[in-house]
């Protein structure tokens, strides 16, 4: 159980990592679940946490991990579909079909262009270009050596160039 | 950021990530379920952790001691013996007499050995052939087995011990045989034996022949080895 003061610092990071969520699931109660799942586990671990580090990037890397576990699962289920064809848009928690579940809707070429990019570009991107996290910090998320992230944002905003050069044609 | 890869597109596009990305703000209710989750916890009963720690020692307690927990041993005193007499049966049906010697020739020795005296000693006939005789250990008690084998291949054991004075029989599993004999019949690790007494000797007749029809061909048997056969304490 976190102490009342944890919790005060824990949930000062709310809004950035709903934004993460948001990104992550493509679906706005997605987001909220996997917020919630993300804090009751910070919560619960909260013993873990060395004062002094990084609690933000402590709580990105929690969900970010949860994301991916509930994700690879998904991408099982998925992989054993009827038609062979895997169902990006299934929800994570919820049994609610996408139309119904509140599926995020794009409104920009640039929103659109960082949905196709795959988890760990739009990942390193959000951390380091939207929440402008130090390259440290996003090497702790994600769990790799900072020229990892380096690269991985070189090639992030090659590919994303590629995308808004194409809607820019259409 | 400080990126040596980064050129004027790459912060240009950085600042467009940055300020023209939508951004998701946490609905309210979300906090507030936060808090609330938090506070009320899933709680495991206090009870659960001791109960579990003591079922595990009492688990791995008993798992030290099985090897010198005693046995289960059957209650009655006859099934305890036939039991002994059964394994001593599937010894010999597996490797053969010990110390095989030929009836009536063997038995001045084998009854020094055994301290029981045949009599009569039944040597076989057309349907039950003499293997061999020898002693025997059993129940902590010396005693004489004979083992015969029928033309259908069946080892026969007749095993004879001193019956000891809690070597009761009761009336229960009796079978009345040919008017004459009421032995009883006990079943033992997929064998069966007829058991009697005859003056102060436990007799056991064992044998796989445990299906109806064996059964009345070795009820048969026990007549043709009860009538040719006179155990008795020899010292």
């Amino acid at each position: 159980m976190a102490d009342t003061d944890f919790q005060r610092q824990a949930l000062q990071h709310i809004d950035a990592l709903y934004n993460f969520a948001v990104y992550l699931t493509r679906n706005p109660p997605e987001a909220d679940d996997l917020v919630q799942e993300t804090y009751l586990r910070a919560f619960r671990f909260s013993h873990r946490f060395q004062p002094g580090t990084h609690l933000r990037a402590w709580l990105f890397q929690i969900l970010r991990n949860t994301f991916l576990t509930f994700y690879r699962l998904r991408e099982r289920e998925t992989a054993i579909a009827e038609d062979g064809v895997p169902d990006w848009d299934v929800p994570m928690f919820h049994d609610t079909s996408t139309d119904e579940g509140g599926a995020l809707e794009a409104h920009t070429d640039l929103e659109r262009a960082m949905r196709r990019l795959p988890e760990e570009f739009r990942t390193v991107l959000l951390l380091a270009e939207v929440e402008g996290m130090p390259l440290e910090e996003v090497a702790r998320v994600m769990a790799c050596p900072v020229g990892t992230v380096k690269s991985r944002i070189f090639r992030a905003k090659e590919r994303l160039r590629g995308l808004l050069k194409d809607y820019e044609k259409k | 950021m400080s990126d040596e890869l980064r050129g004027p597109d790459d912060e240009a596009l950085g600042r467009r990530l940055a300020s023209e990305l939508p951004r998701y703000t946490a609905p309210a209710r979300l906090r507030v379920s936060i808090v609330d989750a938090a506070d009320h916890p899933a709680r495991r009963p206090v009870w659960l952790a001791p109960l579990i720690a003591a079922a595990a020692t009492a688990l791995a307690l008993v798992l030290f001691l099985i090897p010198v927990l005693p046995r289960i041993e059957p209650a009655d005193p006859v099934q305890q013996v036939v039991r002994a007499v059964v394994n001593e049966h599937s010894r010999a049906l597996m490797w053969g007499a010990r110390q095989p010697q030929i009836l009536p020739a063997g038995l001045p020795w084998l009854t020094q050995e055994t301290g029981i005296d045949l009599r009569r000693a039944f040597a076989g006939d057309d349907r039950l052939s003499l293997v061999a005789a020898e002693p025997v250990y059993l129940t902590r008690q010396r005693g004489l087995a004979v083992h015969y084998r029928d033309v259908d291949g069946h080892l026969v054991s007749y095993i004879m011990l001193p019956a000891e004075r809690s070597f009761a029989m009761s009336e229960r599993d009796r079978v009345q045989i040919d008017g004459r004999f009421k032995p009883m019949l006990k079943r033992d690790s997929g064998f069966v034996t007829w058991v009697w007494k005859q003056g102060d000797v436990a007799c056991f007749l064992v044998s796989d022949m445990v299906s109806q029809d064996d059964l009345e061909r070795f009820k048969d048997y026990f007549v043709r080895v009860r009538v040719a056969t006179e155990p008795t304490i020899a010292y």
